[in-house]
């Protein structure tokens, strides 16, 4: 039997619940590092919403665990698995290809991390050519890089791979005429593309 | 006759070239993010709306607000040629629309989806152009009492009417609301919930992260899940004969569009509501009424033209409390009404007079999305078809790099990019085992809205809860308060009606 068919409906639900339970319980704990009282005559402790908030989700996870012993929900009858196994794949290797994506993105920098991400994303979920993927997963990153750091001006994380941008801004914020940088982002899009294309011939 | 010279310079406001612009790419953007199966309007303004910072917020709001109009036709297409729903407000254009498709007149169903939403949509924006006025008039009389009646009216209607398990529905209320209090307070300065004293949660949880955790990545790996990467696509020819036929099918379907218009619409408004039971009522109410009810389901234009005049008009009508009473009316605008905190407005009635230019901008520019998107969907049916053909597995990576750099950008930092991580995750999870998502969404936005409103009313009233409930003193407020408390219990006595009533029938 495989794991994914021990994982249930109903095992996922009260495992879940006994999760949320435990966090509504750490926030409370959590809140009370500030005041919880409050009456007419001092102010509300900055402690005193989380506490009760968090009070009341303790509340909700119990009752939904009362409902679940009592087998009032329809999730407490469900013994199908939670997840089927090829759905499982799918969101497993997600979640962990996002996750060292985001670790990547501290240390290499978003651009170079966005291109190991796409090119593995594709390679492993669609059946497109190399050459395909290539192009897509170099493009992506450089259409990412001219959108938000040339027109929107917002800086992304570039780690470690910091120095190998600054003779783009020296080129953006240069004294370039308009023709000229436009000039530029379309020879940035298109010569990788072409590139990849030639070679692809190439090695065939 | 006031409200007619500020349409116009709304719809002045709208045409100005920047403007009409953004509203097209918007009209385009939201039609591909509705057609896209697993995506709609609010993942759409979810992942777009970090790039509206550095326009102008009346330019940022048309363009949303046509990514949202855009996406309630868009649904639709993937709904007839895949079968798939584009978005959940869409589901209920399935029923017909699907058995049209295998029958080979997709054309005619896709039509009357585009009319049906053009009707829908302009019915409902005139009729908001005639409330949204005195409604702001009577609102800019609230202070923070009604304020935050309202609010806790807008968190009892997703209990009362949202039809989930009650027990987490609120969960997700409250944990939307626990995590808006993260941060530093507002009174006393002092931090709240720093875990493991990382200095990011200083700043607290901006509703961006959760939005897009849960709308962009969550969403994404639902559909993942549902669709395993791959689609099926219906045949379909295109000619303009047909488009012709399909026009003369809707002469039978004027009663669908008109319970579609003014249903969605009064749907729209209410809080919990939304889009997608607005059109599910539209479909049951109109099959109900037809003559031919039996013909439904088995592919009438009727039962095209009643879910999708629906959604659009509720769309329409879920912007009617955003814009007067600063309370969104669906998930979409929950995710607007925070744009608009962030882009430095305060959402509720004083818009109306200090921001007309953004107020009418929007309506006006309502007027505009709604022909031009009906002109560009009917158009570009043969291209939405192309991108339908686009496998998932290549969809979502795109996806994802607008989650994480969506995620990132707003606040330029890391921390930010995991949470949302980790909301995608949970937030999948738990809609796996049914906790609804969108009341965390709506109340983490309007959290701190609604702290500072309570904070405020207790000031005013010594701390006594009274204030809330005093018919006397605080009429409006206690009503609405009154009316919260009542869809808070319903619930609790739907299981009692019906074991009475089920008495009744076996005794």
């Amino acid at each position: 039997m495989s794991i994914t068919n021990k994982i249930t409906v109903k095992r996922a639900e009260i495992a879940v619940a006994v999760i949320l339970a435990l966090c509504s319980i750490a926030l409370m704990i959590k809140s009370a590092e500030n005041r919880i009282t409050w009456n007419a005559e001092e102010n509300m402790g900055a402690g005193f919403l989380p506490f009760y908030l968090s009070l009341g989700m303790l509340i909700c996870t119990i009752l939904t665990i009362i409902k679940f012993v009592l087998k009032r929900s329809p999730q407490s009858k469900d013994d199908s698995p939670f997840i089927d196994a090829v759905a499982f794949k799918f969101i497993a290797v997600t979640i962990i290809s996002l996750v060292v994506l985001v670790l990547a993105i501290g240390y290499l920098g978003i651009y170079f991390s966005l291109i190991f991400f796409l090119a593995f994303y594709l390679r492993y979920f669609s059946e497109k050519r190399i050459s395909f993927i290539t192009i897509f997963a170099i493009t992506t990153p450089i259409l990412t890089f001219l959108f938000f750091e040339w027109m929107l001006k917002i800086p992304l994380p570039q780690g470690v791979s910091e120095p190998l941008f600054y003779p783009v801004y020296d080129f953006m914020y240069g004294g370039f005429s308009f023709a000229v940088k436009m000039i530029f982002i379309i020879l940035t899009v298109l010569l990788p593309t072409a590139l990849v294309f030639l070679t692809s011939r190439f090695i065939k | 006759m006031e409200t007619v010279g500020f349409l116009l310079d709304g719809i002045f406001t709208s045409l100005q070239w920047f403007n009409l612009a953004l509203l097209i790419f918007g009209c385009l953007i939201g039609l591909f993010v509705g057609a896209m199966p697993g995506l709609g309007s609010v993942n759409g303004v979810a992942i777009l709306i970090p790039i509206t910072f550095i326009i102008p917020p009346t330019a940022a709001i048309i363009f949303l607000a046509a990514v949202y109009y855009g996406a309630m036709y868009g649904g639709a297409i993937s709904s007839v040629m895949l079968g798939i729903p584009g978005a959940s407000t869409a589901v209920a254009t399935v029923f017909d629309g699907r058995p049209l498709a295998v029958k080979g007149e997709a054309m005619t169903a896709l039509t009357a989806a585009a009319v049906g939403s053009f009707v829908g949509g302009t019915v409902s924006v005139i009729l908001f152009t005639l409330f949204a006025p005195p409604l702001a008039e009577v609102a800019l009389r609230f202070n923070a009492p009604e304020t935050f009646a309202l609010m806790v009216m807008a968190f009892a209607t997703f209990v009362g009417l949202g039809g989930d398990d009650v027990p987490k529905t609120i969960f997700s209320i409250l944990i939307g609301l626990a995590l808006s209090t993260i941060g530093l307070d507002l009174i006393t300065g002092k931090p709240r919930l720093i875990f493991f004293n990382i200095p990011g949660f200083l700043h607290g949880i901006n509703f961006l992260v959760l939005a897009i955790g849960i709308y962009g990545i969550g969403e994404m790996l639902w559909t993942l899940e549902e669709t395993k990467g791959k689609v099926q696509m219906s045949k379909l020819s295109v000619n303009m004969k047909e488009v012709g036929r399909a026009f003369g099918a809707l002469k039978k379907t004027i009663m669908a569009m008109n319970i579609g218009s003014f249903l969605g619409f009064f749907v729209g408004i209410l809080p919990a509501a939304g889009a997608t039971p607005a059109s599910l009522m539209s479909y049951g109410i109109t099959k109900q009424l037809s003559k031919n009810s039996k013909e439904f389901g088995e592919g009438v234009p009727a039962g095209v033209v009643a879910p999708e005049c629906a959604n659009n008009s509720a769309s329409t009508g879920s912007m009617l409390p955003m814009l007067t009473l600063g309370i969104p009316g669906s998930p979409t605008t929950a995710i607007l009404l925070g744009g608009m905190i962030l882009w430095g407005l305060t959402p509720g009635p004083l818009l109306f007079t200090q921001e007309p230019e953004f107020v009418w901008g929007l309506i006006g520019s309502l007027y505009i999305a709604n022909f031009f998107t009906l002109v560009l969907n009917i158009a570009l049916i043969p291209a939405f078809l192309m991108v339908l053909r686009i496998p998932f597995a290549i969809l979502a990576p795109v996806i994802f790099v607008l989650c994480v750099t969506g995620g990132y950008a707003p606040t330029q930092s890391l921390h930010d990019v995991w949470l949302m991580l980790l909301f995608g995750f949970a937030g999948y999870i738990l809609r796996k085992l049914d906790y609804p998502v969108a009341p965390a969404v709506l109340s983490i936005v309007l959290g701190p809205l609604a702290e500072k409103a309570l904070r405020q009313s207790l000031i005013l009233s010594d701390g006594s809860m009274g204030i809330f409930f005093d018919v006397s003193e605080k009429p409006i407020a206690a009503v609405i308060m009154y009316i919260a408390i009542v869809l808070l219990i319903m619930p609790a006595f739907g299981p009692l009606y019906r074991r009475l009533f089920k008495k009744k029938q076996t005794a």
